[in-house]
């Protein structure tokens, strides 16, 4: 593309108060580009002006106005490069002139003063002239043939509902179900909870209803007694080869090597053949992930219904519930076995179960803690089965042990009505035993709701075992990828594969496959199918996003992807091993093959790349390094008391925006701190850094997302990522005799506005300390 | 307490509350509002929330001889603030409705007392002991009791029914009446002491008895709360009902008296009825049966109108009784001095059945919590609670 560039300076929204506006037209001019100026270009003459300027050949516009958030889709012009510089948000609003007052014409005139902000501008304006030299215009990368067909992994009742809302959207879908039949838990229930209106019983359960609706679909296809032997290739393209459960066949996932097969003896790393050769000897007899199954069935997208077994209770945590050593002691998935055989019974010796007492919690210690995996279903099924000794028995009682009570939503229409059961009787309380006595068995517990310590005769105990999402145990979709075949780091969520649970449900951290049901949390039956629309939408959503060749959430629409310049590589497997979304798979070499339609463009392969070999179309090493040169860093040559200067390095996620809602507020910060958007702190190289520094910058800072367990970062690991370059770097900076302190990583949150202003002066306060950069003016 | 409390869930029990007035009870979820709202509540083990789950449960024993549902005034302010509209307050006056016919025995009568099926047989009771005593009076002692033809100008009720014939009836009655109190109150006392000394309600809790000289110290204290209506005032929601019912308490006391005085008039100096309305023990009469209606009417209008709370049999047949009692009281004297004969007699007879009622009904009726408040009152000033 041929570019014809064309500045533009909006006037409005305080702008030309505040800034001297033939003072930022002279910029434009050094840099040999003519400035022009309008009143509010995002007006309707405003942009019929800039209509006249792109009509007139213009393609690259620079326009300094308001954040590249707001207006967006106004100043989005079809074949041009647009480069938005942020005078309001990010100069004018947040350094109001009261407080940074303009110069004097004395001063003008004297030499040595100089206004902050109108540097500010300026160098902004520098900063986006240089971006726009350096991008592109981005090209759709299209797969040669697309499926459009949806895989659903599961087919209990969230598969089922995923795939007849995937249908109905006009979708093929393929439903794999390990069992020989469709149903899944729901097969064992006698009654189950409240699906709709009014929310107050007991219904029979819906899975039949829904098996009989996926038979009749003629765009759902069945498959019983099988699984995923392994899903290889990407979204819009994944070839999936089934197998019979207990199967061994070649097409089985090969796994990475453990870590202890990552070294020899001494602990020294093995070179990439030496692995590769162990890496063989470790999978014999399965196929290479990068070798596709010529029989594999293609799939567009993949919806992972697979949900949930009974948490097992083992060990001596529960000894004193008696679980295991007394027959009469059941978990609440046994009692539904019984319950579902006919009337309630004990198990020891068949008489009728006619008192049962449901405990929820442990108990013993002052600990208040549930069963692991429990929840608000585990809430609610206790209260479905204290139900079923009531309908059983006209003289039974049932009696629920609780720490914590949960019945979310319009379930509470359903806790009133068991409540309201004058044979049921629900407690707080601390259980300290169960034990044999009295012909049955004798439950004691303390700090109950009635005040002292008591004791409750009963037949029957059912304990509250949680769900336990099938992936904790089984990767399950056996992903043909080199980070491995299960989706990594779940333990961090108990074995749950969400990615970032907050802000994107179903997503998981595989593109194209989206969770759904208790495989993401443990919930309802209600819940599931709602859960299943949205998981079906999301695949669909993947569908459509990929056969447009545009990223999926959360850069959705994004039409770049990472091109790599294969020459410079050195096979040393950065990008690959920290790619949040394992989109990479090397070769035996270790060269890494992309595979576009899984990646979700955020960067962390670009930041990673030790030889800058990894770039997108509109956000590279050089467009993001070229705008760091381009900021001018005054020194004592040039004032007797120069500012400093201080590079911001800015997650366009939350912090950015964090940045404008502050500026929004009239919330003001330290006008010597030059800020750049970054796709995701995982994409900052730190050669930007060093760049920065060796330039005179006086400090460097990184303001992101938080990070850790619960970490807020929308591409799951940047923001840790940069936390661990950000510690090496520190060495580099030690021996060229800088402090390490000039460089830091903050974390934000986007509602932390008020206080982001804070975090940036103290960070432009301590680099003050310091004193300047030696390497100013060199 | 050490020792673990055996649970033992009662569902009749549950069932029994629910049908008093109670339906609501299973609605609580022990967020203690109630108890914080109560503005009559002690400061130590507060009720009615404790209540609340004890009936919720079922545990009777935990409630019957539990002094706490006495020492409640049904002030409503708990029933408002209740966020799930578990109305403390009616379930409370429910489990003493539950606990009056616990007491007094035999209990089968407690439940006829209970049960609106079975009021006309309780109306018929008097009536026909009225007339049979009376008949047999005539035939057996050759008196005339009982005359439906009473001669003379003058309209005098006693020609009618004979104050020995009331007497004989309605002094055994009353007799029986505190007899059945005290077999209940006994138990009562006894019950409620150990449910404090087991629940640390009492500063007393060393000593396994009532010290029956602090006791009557305490009640005698309680009496001139209890008269001048010093802890109904401090309810919120009820409040305006504390006036009706001072009349109500008032109107009986005058009463009382009268008849105490007409009683000592008759058998000792031999005066009969009716007196000269010149008479002050007249104007008291009059004055405590004008109380009597406009209290009780006051508080039949006052239960009409507040649609939010439970008004149950248990309670409208008090009142009816009550009401009743006055007019018909008041309408045998209108009549007698408008001359209006047959009405009149007929009007005394009603009267007369009604007073019956009062008396052999009470102890098994609502009104019960004439005595066992008192006393639960009583027992409260005495246990030093704060």
């Amino acid at each position: 593309m041929d570019k014809k560039y064309g500045v533009y300076i909006c006037e409005g929204c305080g702008i030309a108060e505040s800034l001297e506006v033939d003072a930022l037209k002279s910029v434009a001019a050094d840099e040999g580009r003519t400035a022009k100026t309008h009143p509010i270009l995002c007006s309707p003459e405003g942009v019929d002006f800039l209509k006249k300027e792109i009509a007139d050949g213009v393609n690259t516009l620079v326009l300094c106005a308001c954040s590249r958030r707001v207006n967006y889709d106004t100043f989005r012009f079809d074949g041009c490069i647009v480069d938005r510089v942020n005078l309001r948000e990010g100069v004018v609003w947040c350094h109001p002139r009261d407080k940074f007052p303009k110069l004097t014409e004395e001063e003008k005139t004297g030499g040595d003063a100089f206004d902050r902000v109108q540097m500010m501008a300026e160098d902004y304006l520098r900063m986006g002239m240089a971006r726009v030299q350096k991008v592109a215009l981005p090209e759709p990368f299209k797969l040669e043939t697309t499926s459009e067909k949806i895989l659903v992994i599961g087919g209990g009742v969230t598969g089922m509902s995923a795939a007849l809302d995937a249908a109905k959207a006009g979708y093929d879908v393929t439903i794999v179900e390990k069992e020989d039949r469709l149903g899944g838990a729901a097969l064992n229930w006698r009654s189950q909870l409240p699906v709709g209106d009014p929310y107050d019983k007991l219904i029979p359960p819906v899975i039949e209803e829904k098996i009989k609706a996926v038979q009749a679909d003629p765009r759902i296809t069945v498959r019983t007694s099988t699984m995923v032997a392994r899903l290889a290739g990407q979204p819009g393209e994944f070839t999936v080869t089934f197998k019979k459960p207990g199967e061994k066949i070649q097409f089985d996932v090969p796994y990475p090597l453990p870590p202890e097969m990552l070294v020899d003896e001494s602990g020294k790393e093995l070179d990439a053949e030496t692995l590769h050769k162990k890496y063989l000897e470790y999978n014999e007899g399965r196929a290479d992930i990068l070798t596709l199954d010529p029989d594999g069935e293609l799939f567009g997208a993949v919806v992972l219904a697979a949900g949930w077994r009974p948490a097992k209770l083992e060990g001596d945590a529960y000894a004193h519930l008696g679980y295991g050593a007394i027959p009469d002691v059941v978990t609440n998935a046994e009692f539904e076995a019984i319950a579902k055989k006919g009337k309630i019974a004990r198990p020891s010796d068949g008489k009728p179960a006619k008192s049962v007492v449901f405990i929820q919690s442990p108990g013993k210690d002052e600990d208040d803690s549930d069963f692991s995996y429990a929840g608000a279903v585990t809430s609610l099924v206790s209260l479905k089965q204290a139900k079923y000794v009531r309908e059983d028995y006209e003289d039974g009682k049932s009696f629920v042990f609780y720490q914590h009570m949960r019945t979310p939503g319009l379930n509470e229409n359903f806790y009133k009505s068991i409540q309201q059961d004058p044979g049921i009787f629900l407690t707080k309380g601390n259980v300290l035993s169960v034990a044999k006595g009295g012909g049955g068995l004798m439950i004691e517990a303390t700090n109950t709701l009635l005040g002292e310590k008591l004791k409750v005769k009963a037949d029957m105990v059912v304990l509250a075992a949680g769900m336990v999402p099938v992936t904790k145990d089984d990767p399950v979709v056996n992903m043909a990828y080199r980070q491995g075949p299960a989706f990594r780091d779940i333990d961090l969520f108990n074995g749950y594969c969400d990615s970032n649970f907050i802000c994107f449900p179903y997503e998981t951290q595989r593109t194209g496959i989206y969770a759904a049901g208790a495989v993401r949390r443990s919930m309802t039956t209600e819940e599931a199918m709602e859960d299943a629309s949205g998981a079906a939408l999301k695949a669909i959503q993947c569908i459509t996003s990929v056969n447009r060749g545009v990223s999926v959430h959360p850069r959705s629409g994004d039409m770049t992807f990472p091109d790599f310049f294969f020459q410079r590589c050195t096979q040393c497997k950065r990008c690959t091993q920290e790619c949040p979304f394992g989109a990479l798979d090397d070769d035996a070499k270790g060269t890494p093959k992309p595979n576009p339609t899984r990646c979700r463009r955020c960067g962390t392969c670009m930041g990673a790349c030790p030889e800058r070999i990894i770039g997108f179309a509109d956000y590279n090493i050089d467009s993001i390094g070229s705008m760091v040169k381009a900021i001018n860093v005054p020194s004592e040559d040039d004032y007797s008391e120069p500012p400093m200067r201080v590079l911001g390095l800015v997650c366009e996620n939350d912090a950015y925006p964090t940045l404008d809602i502050a500026a929004l507020n009239k919330l003001s910060y330290s006008a010597d701190v030059r800020l750049i958007p970054v796709r995701c702190l995982g994409s900052v190289n730190v050669i930007w850094i060093k760049d920065a520094l060796s330039q005179g910058m006086d400090g460097v800072f990184l303001l992101g997302c938080k990070h850790g367990d619960d970490y807020q970062c929308h591409f799951v690991k940047g923001s840790e990522l940069a936390s661990i370059r950000m510690k090496k770097i520190g060495e580099a900076l030690t021996s060229l005799a800088l402090e390490v302190e000039r460089v830091a990583q903050f974390e934000v949150a986007i509602d932390d506005y008020d206080k982001v202003p804070q975090i940036i002066n103290d960070f432009v306060e301590s680099i003050e300390a310091l004193g300047p950069n030696p390497f100013k003016g060199f | 307490m050490s020792d673990s409390y055996l649970v033992e869930p009662d569902v009749g029990f549950i069932k029994e509350v629910i049908k008093l007035g109670g339906g609501d009870v299973k609605k609580c979820y022990q967020c203690a509002t109630c108890s914080v709202v109560c503005p009559i509540s002690p400061d130590t083990k507060p009720f009615p929330r404790k209540e609340m789950i004890a009936t919720s449960w079922g545990l009777k024993d935990r409630l019957i001889g539990n002094g706490d549902i006495w020492l409640c005034h049904n002030c409503g302010d708990c029933s408002t603030y209740c966020p799930r509209g578990a109305k403390p307050g009616d379930v409370l006056a429910a489990v003493r409705a539950y606990a009056v016919t616990e007491y007094a025995v035999p209990k089968k009568l407690g439940k006829m007392v209970n049960d609106p099926k079975s009021l006309p047989i309780l109306l018929a009771i008097p009536a026909v002991l009225i007339l049979v005593v009376g008949f047999l009076c005539n035939v057996l002692f050759g008196v005339k009791w009982l005359n439906f033809a009473p001669g003379g100008d003058a309209i005098v009720h006693g020609n009618f029914f004979s104050t020995w014939l009331v007497d004989i009836i309605f002094i055994p009655t009353f007799l029986f009446a505190v007899g059945v109190f005290a077999l209940g109150l006994k138990r009562f006392l006894a019950d409620i002491h150990a449910n404090a000394m087991m629940e640390g309600k009492t500063n007393k809790d060393n000593k396994e008895k009532i010290d029956p000289a602090g006791f009557i110290q305490a009640l005698i204290r309680v009496l001139s709360t209890i008269l001048q209506h010093k802890k109904f005032n401090e309810c919120g929601e009820n409040k305006e009902r504390a006036t009706p019912h001072m009349m109500v308490l008032f109107s009986f006391i005058a009463l009382f008296i009268v008849t105490s005085i007409f009683f000592v008039a008759l058998y000792v100096f031999g005066q009969h009825g009716p007196y000269s309305q010149l008479n002050p023990v007249k104007w008291l009469a009059n004055l405590g049966g004008i109380a009597l209606i406009i209290g009780s009417s006051l508080m039949i209008m006052q239960r009409l109108s507040k649609k939010d709370q439970v008004s149950s049999y248990k309670d409208w047949s008090l009142l009816g009784l009550v009401f009743g009692l006055g007019v018909t009281g008041m309408l045998a004297q209108l009549t007698r001095l408008g001359g209006l004969g047959g009405v009149s007699y007929f009007v005394y007879f009603i009267h007369l059945m009604f007073v019956w009622c009062l008396f052999a009904y009470t102890p098994y009726s609502k009104l019960a919590h004439l005595v066992y408040r008192t006393v639960a009152m009583a027992y409260q000033e005495y246990s030093g609670r704060k």
